[in-house]
């Protein structure tokens, strides 16, 4: 259902690939990255040792975030079964597909 | 969790060797929230109108049962649900500005810290289809209304459905419901909805079609009060009603209530009630015993059985028979094969009204049969055919 009050906006990140934790274990806590943008309004991610560059993109179709009451929405081939809320609408996403430069910390010195 | 300092994110930037001075001052610190892992959160793809809904406060239902594909709900519409998967990683963050709303409402610290909330690698995709009514009716039909001297009532076993119980298992909006109820003329009995027995429904219209016989009323002005007066006694006030609204378009004259009796939904009906009788009819007998059946001032026509009844027009004496197009398949394939399986070979005409209400919107019938069957020429004349080899 909508519910009551304004609903949340929250905005979609998309990235290629997958990220994993750093340190073994569950990614819930840690650190993704910085987001920055330039003066001009482009969104620069910096993941671990990368650089990526995306665009702001208003979505032709919006999302809704659904939260399943009681237990994960298993996505399965007959579909979503009981009962959700929406909890925001996404109407934005930070698109970062082009390949992330490496950041380079130390050039090693031609002898 | 330690939370990024601004000196850190400063240190980064360094490293990085971007220009502060090219950048936005604030940074958004992400980091994944306690529940991002979870899978609790999932995304759904909204068609134009869904988001506004529900801004409105609107609620969007996801209906079906375990062995039953998913549907999704808004107040008027029905759509089928797909998962579309991404190779993309698609993290939802709340409290996240973009550019645009950082420049229009500078906070006032550079450094805001977003936790996502979750992250996918797919979504469900909506699709506008048709609702699934079928299931209604037949429904109320597992206990159909026979009047208030029916001796099943008191010992019926079988469910009755109110309009929340209706709500909660049929895959369609609840206005796509509502209309429905109307068009099969339910009525709500004891706050259930509830179909009549065919033939209760038949001794009803008889007693209402007598009455105005017998008081020589136009058919186009029966009075309502008069009816309720006449047959009260005969049956329940909220029946006679009942049938005269299914059966007759009601309207106020002078602050009386008047109905005009709708002909061709009458001469259907009796239609029906002939039909029934038998597997099929010679077509000419059928005629004349049926315009001997329906009320005085009424005439029949073939068309008032479309999606009713069939004509065989190759058997010699030509035949009619019952082929109700609400006892067919509800799926657009199985529907085709109900049909070629009941007739080899249908003209555009014949085969129009067991087809018409397969059309999603903007839909023809034209681009029906050219999906589903396959067409070729008979005797001049334009028919059309299974695709499937015929066993």
């Amino acid at each position: 259902s909508g519910g009551t009050g304004a609903l949340a906006q929250w905005v979609l990140v998309e990235l290629q690939g997958e990220v994993e934790p750093r340190q073994s274990g569950t990614l819930a806590g840690s650190l993704l990255g910085d987001l920055h943008y330039t003066c001009e309004g482009v969104p620069v991610l910096i993941v671990g040792h990368h650089i990526l560059y995306g665009k702001v993109v208003q979505l032709e179709k919006p999302f809704a975030v659904l939260v399943k009451r009681g237990g994960a929405p298993q996505p399965s081939s007959s579909g979503p079964h009981g009962h959700y809320t929406v909890t925001a609408l996404i109407k934005t996403k930070l698109l970062f597909k082009t390949r992330p430069k490496p950041i380079i910390t130390h050039v090693p010195k031609k002898v | 969790a330690d939370m990024r300092s601004r000196a850190e994110v400063d240190a980064t930037l360094q490293t990085a060797k971007l220009n502060p001075e090219e950048l936005l001052p604030t940074v958004h610190c992400l980091s994944f929230g306690p529940q991002a892992g979870g899978g609790e959160c999932c995304l759904l793809q909204l068609e134009p109108g869904l988001c506004a809904e529900l801004e409105a406060g609107h609620s969007l239902v996801i209906r079906g049962e375990k062995d039953e594909h998913a549907v999704l709900c808004s107040k008027d519409k029905t759509y089928d649900m797909k998962i579309a998967d991404t190779s993309n990683m698609l993290l939802f963050v709340p409290g996240c500005k973009t550019p645009e709303e950082l420049n229009t409402d500078p906070v006032s610290c550079n450094i805001i810290h977003s936790q996502i909330a979750g992250f996918s690698h797919n979504y469900w995709e909506l699709r506008r289809c048709r609702p699934k009514l079928k299931k209604l009716r037949k429904l109320l039909l597992e206990d159909p209304y026979d009047g208030p001297d029916s001796q099943k009532d008191e010992t019926s076993t079988f469910s009755k459905y109110t309009t929340e119980d209706l709500l909660s298992v049929i895959q369609a909006s609840e206005e796509e419901i509502l209309h429905q109820l109307q068009v099969i003329d339910a009525c709500k009995i004891e706050g259930y909805w509830r179909i009549l027995d065919f033939d209760y429904e038949m001794k009803l219209l008889n007693h209402v079609t007598q009455l105005i016989d017998s008081e020589s009323w136009p058919l186009s002005k029966v009075p309502l009060c008069a009816c309720l007066e006449e047959l009260g006694s005969l049956e329940p006030r909220e029946m006679i009603e009942h049938i005269l609204v299914s059966y007759g378009r009601k309207y106020v004259d002078a602050g009386e209530v008047f109905f005009e009796m709708r002909e061709d939904k009458i001469c259907r009906a009796i239609g029906q009630m002939l039909l029934q009788n038998a597997v099929k009819f010679n077509l000419s007998e059928f005629e004349e015993v049926w315009q001997q059946s329906v009320p005085e001032g009424m005439t029949t026509r073939l068309d008032q059985l479309q999606g009713l009844a069939l004509v065989d027009k190759s058997s010699r004496p030509e035949t009619i028979f019952l082929l109700k197009v609400e006892d067919l398949p509800e799926d657009n394939q199985e529907r085709f094969n109900s049909l070629f399986g009941i007739r080899e070979k249908w003209t555009e005409v014949d085969i129009t009204p067991y087809i018409q209400d397969l059309c999603a919107e903007k839909q023809t019938v034209g681009a029906l049969l050219t999906k589903y069957a396959r067409s070729s020429m008979l005797n001049g004349v334009k028919v059309y055919n299974s695709r499937r080899p015929v066993s």
